[in-house]
């Protein structure tokens, strides 16, 4: 808990995001090569179910049910906070308490390692959470109309 | 991979590019600086709290080394204490897990770490720095004994995945040609004149005089394969007793394959200030120092309490909370006043009376991502075949880093080395698996490093901090903007509830954070009952 800035940049991994979701099946955790992560150099090509699978899961769990502990995981399965877009697309654009903000630009100064999805990549998670976990609402969110939201400013010159 | 074997021929521009290097460093020291890295910690000896007024009390919340700090001085000053503690042990993210330990994550993920009898990792912090004074200071109070964390162990690895052809090099090597490369590209240019704008003609005598020892440059001002280079990276062959002694030097690494192995990365990994030499662990576990605490403060301490509503009036501040051993109990606990050193992940969802500044502070901080693996492997191979003792090894993949024991070395049986150290993106990855599959993913990362790994490994644990459900993260990130707008309303007392932790500290992330923001915090309050008297 205590390495920050000492750790080295992230590695560039030759390969790219698979589309299929963390499989739990054995043989496929087994595998050495680096097939199932993202990277810096990488994670541009992630779609909105690998962004889920591979970060939101992480707290929202793999099947968008929250978890309770001394504070709690939002539930994204049949939350009806989603039926307004703006609401999902600006949560992960500026974070939320201690959710990081995932659409402050590139190269920001922060106390830790920020990770950035672009405009494209919010709307295709904001449309796969609304869409998924026995969520059904039919508009589709566009780059564009995610564009046109307030995006977070992390910080001035440090 | 491009090579510049002929360094006679590098141009300025690519001299300049090296130095530049540096000079990057440099801005970004600065930069962590002004972050609050770096930053020094202000604890200056045990607190002295005179003339605490009879019968005032105080309500702590969270037993981490921020609240058990607190509860300490508080006690010892004649103050009524009481602590209320999420978990069902003292120390919070001061915590090793051993053998034997149970430990369930958010999401349900249960681990039973099977490691033999007194193995163990940290799943939080894991050294403690010469300056971090107050932490010292609470081990040396509390009998805590210390043994030396190794840092920089120069036959540790330094690897990056893309070079060598993927093997790893030993860090003296890597340490010893940049350094050796470096002074002979300045002795270079001094010789060349190339500095005379800069450096007056006795300086440059001194300058290639300190070069040559600096860099191991031969007489020449060269860096090469000889005694000099040997003596600093290690020989091919290396000198003995009898009719074997004769030792072979080892050959320099090329400067450009070095430059493109990036592997310098990593070279100044002990010259933080922070990860400067020398760095302590508390014997047995950086747990020892939470549950030495806890014994301290006995009865004090109510465990398995889940906070759920936090109110002051005009007289004190009552906390409502579940005994999580009875799902659904409602249970108040009442002082004069409260310290708060619950993480603000969890913190922001607690409802609170505190006012608007204090609020937007409590809101404005998100939680940063960390996960370490722990391996079990059957043999302690790392010192057996690789001749590693304790240190780490850096690497790009994302495992980031090897942490080796520094402790109980030569030990016959089973050893634990930490597998993986982890932030940003891939612990996001890694917080997204199941605890299974955290550590196989570690063990078939590091069998890139160690190939013994794979016969050798039996058992592992992984703590991914975003399914903690003590912290919801591992610790708080602040930006120079978040630190201007929210820092002192978030420090400062709200009638009269206070918060502490490496949250509320410049030292972020650090188990000092902890202890200077609670100290400080303790005796502001203090200054606040004592000028209102018994009344408080």
């Amino acid at each position: 808990m205590n390495t920050r800035f000492k750790c080295p940049p992230l590695p560039r991994l030759a390969l790219l995001l698979l589309g299929a979701a963390v499989c739990a099946a054995a043989a496929a955790i087994a595998r050495a090569d680096d097939s199932s992560f993202a990277a810096v150099a990488t994670l541009s090509n992630a779609n909105g179910e690998d962004i889920y699978s591979r970060i939101c899961q992480g707290c929202h769990m793999p099947h968008g049910e929250g978890a309770v502990g001394a504070g709690h995981y939002p539930k994204l399965a049949g939350d009806p906070a989603l039926v307004s877009w703006q609401f999902v697309a600006l949560t992960v654009l500026s974070g939320r308490n201690d959710m990081p903000a995932f659409g402050a630009a590139l190269g920001q100064v922060w106390d830790g390692p920020t990770v950035h999805l672009s405009d494209a990549q919010v709307a295709d998670v904001v449309n796969y959470l609304r869409s998924h976990f026995g969520n059904n609402y039919k508009d589709r969110v566009t780059a564009s109309q995610v564009e046109k939201l307030p995006h977070p400013v992390i910080a001035g010159a440090p | 991979m491009d090579s510049i074997a002929d360094s006679s021929s590098l141009s300025r521009r690519q001299l300049l590019r090296m130095i530049g290097i540096t000079a990057g460093n440099a801005a970004m020291y600065q930069a962590m600086s002004s972050l609050g890295f770096a930053a020094e910690s202000p604890y200056r000896g045990p607190v002295d709290l005179q003339g605490t007024p009879a019968g005032a009390s105080v309500l702590i919340l969270g037993a981490g080394m921020a609240g058990m700090t607190a509860a300490y001085e508080l006690r010892n000053a004649g103050y009524q204490v009481q602590v209320l503690e999420f978990n069902g042990r003292a120390g919070g993210r001061n915590w090793s897990l051993r053998g034997g330990d149970t430990y369930t994550e958010l999401g349900g993920f249960t681990q039973h770490c099977q490691f033999d009898k007194d193995l163990y990792i940290n799943p939080g912090p894991w050294r403690i720095p010469y300056h971090h004074r107050g932490m010292l200071g609470y081990c040396k109070r509390l009998g805590v004994p210390l043994e030396a964390f190794v840092q920089v162990n120069y036959n540790a690895y330094l690897h990056n995945s893309q070079a060598f052809g993927g093997k790893p090099r030993r860090y003296r090597e890597v340490k010893a040609d940049y350094q050796g490369h470096v002074a002979e590209l300045l002795a270079k240019a001094t010789h060349q004149s190339a500095l005379d704008a800069s450096v007056s003609k006795e300086d440059q005598e001194r300058l290639l005089e300190s070069l040559r020892d600096w860099g191991a440059l031969d007489r020449n001002f060269a860096y090469l394969a000889g005694a000099a280079s040997s003596d600093r990276r290690g020989y091919a062959k290396e000198p003995g007793g009898g009719l074997t002694a004769r030792p072979v030097y080892s050959e320099p690494v090329a400067l450009g394959d070095l430059l493109d192995s990036k592997l310098w990365l990593n070279i100044a990994s002990g010259d933080s200030y922070d990860m400067q030499t020398a760095l302590f662990q508390p014997v047995g576990g950086m747990g020892r120092v939470g549950e030495a605490f806890g014994r301290e403060l006995g009865p004090l301490i109510r465990y398995n309490a889940r906070v759920i509503d936090i109110h002051q009036d005009g007289q004190g501040v009552s906390a409502t909370y579940e005994d999580t051993g009875k799902p659904g109990s409602r249970l108040t606990a009442r002082a004069n006043w409260c310290l708060c050193t619950i993480p603000l992940s969890i913190l922001s969802q607690i409802p609170m009376n505190v006012g608007p500044a204090m609020a937007a502070a409590i809101a404005a901080v998100p939680y940063a991502s960390a996960v370490k693996v722990g391996l079990q492997f059957k043999r302690r191979f790392w010192e057996e075949d690789d001749h590693i003792y304790g240190g780490i090894t850096y690497t790009d993949l994302p495992i980031a880093n090897i942490g080796y024991p520094n402790t109980g070395y030569h030990s016959a049986g089973k050893g634990v080395l930490l597998g993986a150290y982890i932030w940003g993106l891939h612990a996001m990855e890694f917080t997204s698996m199941t605890p299974e599959e955290r550590v196989q993913k570690a063990v078939d990362y590091g069998s890139q490093i160690h190939p013994q790994y794979r016969s050798e490994f039996d058992n592992g644990v992984a703590v991914a901090w975003h399914r903690s459900p003590f912290t919801m993260g591992c610790y708080g990130m602040w930006s120079s903007d978040t630190r201007a707008r929210h820092y002192d309303d978030l420090c400062q007392i709200d009638q009269r509830i206070l918060l502490a932790g490496e949250h509320a500290s410049f030292i972020g992330g650090w188990q000092e954070g902890a202890v200077t923001s609670s100290l400080d915090a303790i005796q502001r309050l203090h200054q606040r009952v004592v000028a209102q008297g018994s009344k408080a």
